[in-house]
């Protein structure tokens, strides 16, 4: 680890102020905020993050959940894993929320690890943690060993020739699917960003990996309101039972009605380059009967386009499972 | 009240839970440096150039040229071939090339040593490999009149992966310069074989000392490994003329030290319609990685091991250990045989299918008995429990009516019968030529043995044996921190020795000097005539034969034997492998301390559930590609079924009130169980970890 200074902030502007001073927001830059720590400081152990100065956001009050005007949730950027799992207006309209949190790391991380930080945290690619190993994510234009390497647990959707690794949140998939809302704010003012636009694809600059500028903290995530007759749920398959990340995931948010879905909004996590939104399957879904038939098919073409690597073939037919199956489990087709 | 058979509170129980117990990370000492080793990047080749980009004021920097004139730069253990340090062949990733100190670690580790090496094409295939590191041959009765008699042959091949260790504490050592020598503290399974390397390093007469700090855990990863890391800080040690502490991180010690063999075990087995076992031909192949260490014994103990608790008359068991440009794999907890107990169980299971009976029916026919002998001849006693522990097992768990029961659902249920060897292989033990010795204190005894405590219970089960010898309470006996200037050398704490063979021999000791004290206490003793220490050596007992040339004979002086039964769930979306119940039955002669006993069954069945279904080391150009605990799995507690452990007592006439070893047994079972428990279910495996994505290819065949 090297040295870094450590400012502590008092005020929004003031950690603004000094994160502007950077010449990148992303991932490398000198200047970082630091929330729970749990992914940087842990990056910055294995020397594969190297911020020269650390500015800690904690002390901000931006620890609250709120309800919005519109009948919506506001969540505060510092709010922990744990408190917003266990929220019970999460509990109750947005188990899918709860039940993506819950099944991520260990109660213990999850009791410092924060909503801002969930939603940056970052991909577990043995290569990009490793800095022996040449990967354009932490190094960009040295490389990606994953092509053609140990990628088992890498993406199948969205990866480009110079990375292939996958966004490892959970919760971030569950925001997908409930289109929730970022709210940043920067020199320039407050920015919101729809979920879906705030990750980047890697394309050829990997290490660009969200729409953040020197200077931005997320301050909050918006929540729609929730619908009424919708069931959300989350399910995660993974090497094994506890404190693992996914090698396949789905968060479900449907409506039936009449045995027709009538409303459906689908993400899956552990096989994309970031939180993936299945938009094909929603639609094909929407207005087609509740059967196992349409289940499978909607789910089989929801990995179309699926670009399996050397080693993790095998993930497609997982994730198809997957997304099947949480379907019968939101639709009442299976109870576990 | 007796004190053997309970379980008394661990000695080091206390320090433990409260934090006092001081590992090597927690000691500090003086003007001490850190220390850091430059390893070769390449799997193959010659180093032809280093060089040193970085000032260099503040550095100790030490190279093969530094190696004291008395001194030869080799490990010393069974033969002499690996370096400590490079001397221009690289023979593997992660091979020491220099070494670094220096007072400031960000510095130390900033400081950039640039090798330009000559690449050659390296081996990572140990069936390509032409370079055997041993090679041994078993033969009993004649294979060709055996497979005539046969009327139905059944073949297989079984693979198993590289394994890690785990040990919560990474390996860690401080090298204190002393009296003209050196002093080590460390984490450390065998202290004496630190003083061997390092007598070998430094020359025969240099003064040497280890002391071995608190030990969380070693499985045998720290048998062989710490003779490096020792030699490593000695050498900066003595040139800065200060203490020098190498402690790794845990994908230092991943990548660089040693992992349990991937094996590849071929059977072709002739067994008649009754299911008599009438020839096994077994071809055993190690892949030891690229240096000899301990690959000899534990291809030697795989062997023996790999046809199984059976009886047979004509057996040919042919094994080779073959050099890969890999770091050398070295012991791990079952030492070799886990492997080829995995391919034989699983072998077990194939054959029953072949003629149409049941797992037991097929095991029933043919598991060794008391007069029965073994692959290498040696003849069974009264202390063979095959049979008595297939039979609780089987009625424990209801086997057969469940193997029934849950014909055409998502679960399946399978077994494994094993049995492992206590203590050192043949005449090992006689060579080894262990001691211990008992002190008396001012209020009671002190044990002084080389065997360490590595949290398995060391000091505590051979404090129980003294106690009870001696009918003076558990409280009154303390155990000395091992350190080669004060404790005789009891052999390495390996191979299930410690409370079977050091036990003995504490139990003599006290026997003695039970003898000796009369009517008095130890401390009334002590007061009325002072100090007093009985010093006693091994007695193997005098049966035992055994010829290295043809590995024929006693083998071993009693086995431990054991039967686990695993019923597993597939989950018919994910392929995933869920064991749901595992029973153990193991008999062990006598457990000292019940807890302790079950303790090492749960751990080593927990960590032999890990090697069956997630454990997978990514192995890539030479290399663990996956050294983290991030990327590589070991099973939580939610991933290990719950267990019911069984203890059977049958006692070994020569050990410690009836005990036999223990602590590597129940590693050998779980793996095969779990894949004969898919074969109910019709999934048909030869190789572990049993991956989702292995079943699943698997699962086409159903
Ligand atoms: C052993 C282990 C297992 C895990 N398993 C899982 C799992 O199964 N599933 C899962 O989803 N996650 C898992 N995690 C990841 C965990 O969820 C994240 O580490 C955690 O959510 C990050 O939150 P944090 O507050 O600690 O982030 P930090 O480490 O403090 O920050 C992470 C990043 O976000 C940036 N950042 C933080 N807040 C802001 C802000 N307000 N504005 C701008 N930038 C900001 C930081 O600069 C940094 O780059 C695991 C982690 C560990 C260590």
């Amino acid at each position: 680890m090297e040295r870094f200074q450590y400012t502590r902030a008092r005020t929004v502007p003031e950690a603004i102020g000094i994160a502007a001073q950077s010449t990148t927001a992303q991932q490398s830059a000198p200047i970082r905020f630091v929330a729970g720590g749990t992914t940087l400081v842990d990056l910055m152990k294995l020397d594969v993050e190297r911020p020269t100065r650390l500015v800690d956001i904690n002390h901000l009050g931006l620890n609250a959940i709120e309800r919005t005007a519109d009948g919506g949730l506001k969540v505060g950027a510092l709010v922990r894993n744990s408190a917003l799992a266990q929220d019970p207006a999460v509990m109750r309209d947005y188990r899918v929320l709860s039940e993506a949190l819950l099944s991520g790391a260990s109660a213990q991380l999850r009791n410092v690890a924060t909503t801002s930080g969930n939603l940056l945290q970052r991909t577990r690619c043995m290569y990009f943690r490793n800095t022996a190993m040449a990967c354009n994510k932490r190094e960009p234009g040295s490389g990606c060993s994953a092509i053609g390497g140990e990628n088992r647990t890498l993406a199948i959707l969205g990866t480009s020739s110079q990375c292939i690794a996958t966004n490892p949140s959970d919760m971030n998939v569950a925001l997908a699917a409930l289109e929730a809302t970022v709210h940043l704010q920067g020199t320039k003012g407050t920015r919101a960003i729809a979920f879906q636009d705030f990750h980047l694809l890697p394309g050829d600059t990997p290490n660009r990996e969200t729409v953040l500028e020197p200077g931005d903290l997320v301050t909050h995530v918006t929540l729609p309101p929730p619908r009424s007759g919708t069931t959300s749920r989350y399910l995660k398959l993974r090497d094994r039972a506890s404190y693992e990340f996914a090698l396949a995931s789905a968060a479900v948010v449907v409506e039936v009605a009449g045995g027709r879905f009538r409303y459906v909004r689908l993400a899956m996590g552990g096989i994309g380059t970031k939180p993936w939104r299945m938009t094909a399957a929603e639609q094909a879904l929407t207005g087609a009967p509740v059967d196992e038939a349409t289940i499978r098919q909607a789910a089989t073409l929801a990995l179309r386009d699926a670009r399996p690597q050397s080693q993790n073939g095998f993930k497609v037919e997982l994730a198809t499972r997957c997304l099947a199956h949480a379907l019968r489990l939101a639709t009442g087709m299976a109870s576990v | 009240m007796s004190v053997v058979g309970t379980s008394v509170a661990r000695k080091d129980g206390i320090g433990k839970a409260t934090g006092a117990a001081k590992y090597a990370d927690d000691l500090s000492i003086p003007g001490m440096l850190f220390g850091r080793t430059v390893r070769s990047t390449i799997p193959c080749g010659r180093v032809k150039r280093i060089r040193y980009d970085f000032d260099t004021t503040g550095f100790t920097i030490v190279d093969r040229r530094d190696i004291p004139l008395d001194g030869r730069n080799v490990v010393a253990l069974i033969e002499d071939d690996q370096p400590f340090l490079v001397e221009r062949d690289v023979r593997h990733v992660a091979e020491p090339i220099v070494l670094l100190a220096h007072a400031d670690r960000e510095k130390l580790l900033a400081a950039d040593v640039i090798i330009e090496y000559e690449v050659e094409p390296p081996v990572f295939d140990p069936e390509a490999s032409t370079e055997s590191l041993k090679t041994l041959t078993i033969d009993k009765g004649h294979l060709d009149a055996g497979f005539a008699q046969a009327d139905v042959i059944v073949e297989g091949t079984y693979r198993t992966g590289h394994q890690e260790h785990v040990y919560i504490e990474p390996n860690g050592v401080i090298a204190v310069p002393e009296d003209g020598g050196i002093a080590i503290f460390g984490s450390i399974q065998c202290p004496f074989y630190v003083v061997k390397a390092l007598k070998s390093l430094l020359g025969p007469k240099a003064h040497v000392r280890v002391v071995q700090t608190e030990t969380g855990g070693g499985f045998g990863g720290k048998e062989e490994y710490p003779s490096m890391i020792a030699g490593h800080a000695t050498l900066l040690a003595l040139k800065a003329g200060l203490p020098v502490k190498i402690v790794y991180d845990r994908t230092e010690d991943m990548i660089a030290t040693t992992k349990r063999h991937p094996s590849i075990v071929r059977h072709r087995t002739g067994v008649k319609r009754d299911g008599t076992l009438v020839a096994m031909d077994v071809e055993v192949i190690l892949d030891g990685g690229a240096y000899i260490t301990l690959s000899p014994v534990v291809l030697s103990r795989g062997c023996i091991h790999a046809a199984g608790p059976y009886r047979c008359d004509n057996v040919r068991i042919r094994g080779r250990a073959m050099l890969t440009n890999t770091p050398p794999n070295g012991a791990f907890r079952g030492f070799g045989a886990p492997q080829t107990i995995f391919a034989i169980e699983a072998h077990m299971d194939r054959i029953a299918e072949a003629l149409g009976v049941d797992p037991v029916t097929i095991r029933e026919r043919n598991a060794l008995v008391p007069g029965d002998t073994t692959a290498t001849g040696q003849r069974l006693t009264a202390d063979c429990s095959a049979l008595p522990v297939l039979r609780e097992a089987v009625e424990r768990t209801d086997f057969r009516r469940k193997r029934e029961a849950l014909r055409g659902t998502n679960r399946g249920i399978g077994l494994s019968l094993f049995y492992h060897g206590s203590g050192f292989t043949g005449s090992g033990e006689l060579r080894l030529a262990s001691k211990a010795a008992l002190e008396l204190t001012d209020h009671g005894v002190r044990i002084l043995v080389s065997s360490t405590e590595i949290g398995q219970g060391t000091r505590t089960m051979h404090a129980q044996i003294v106690a009870e010898t001696l009918g003076i309470p558990y409280e009154d006996v303390d155990v000395a921190q091992p350190d080669t200037t004060l404790v005789p050398d009891s052999g390495p704490t390996v191979a299930s020795r410690t409370c079977m063979v050091v036990g003995r021999i504490l139990q003599r000791c006290a026997e003695d000097l039970k003898r000796r004290l009369g009517d008095l206490t130890p401390a009334e003793y002590y007061r009325a005539h002072g100090p007093f220490t009985i010093v006693r050596e091994h007695e193997p007992p005098g049966w035992i034969q055994w010829d290295d040339e043809t590995y024929t004979g006693d083998a071993y002086a009693t086995y431990a034997w054991g039967c686990d039964v695993v019923e597993v769930e597939l989950d018919a979306d994910t392929c995933e492998v869920r064991p749901l119940h595992l029973t153990a039955v193991q008999e062990v002669g006598k457990a000292i301390h019940p807890a302790l006993a079950r303790g090492q069954i749960e751990g080593g069945s927990a960590q032999g559930i890990g090697y069956a279904i997630v454990e997978h080391v990514a192995m890539r150009d030479g290399v663990m590609a996956n050294a983290s605990l991030t990327n590589y799995t070991i099973p939580t507690t939610l991933d290990t079924p719950a267990m019911d452990i069984v203890l059977l007592e049958n006692p070994y006439e020569d050990g410690p009130f009836g005990a036999k070893g223990l602590g590597e047994l129940p590693m050998d079972g779980p793996a095969p169980a779990v894949i004969n428990a898919l074969r109910h279910l019709g999934v048909d495996l030869s190789e572990i970890p049993a991956t989702p994505e292995r079943v699943m290819s698997a699962c086409g065949s159903r």
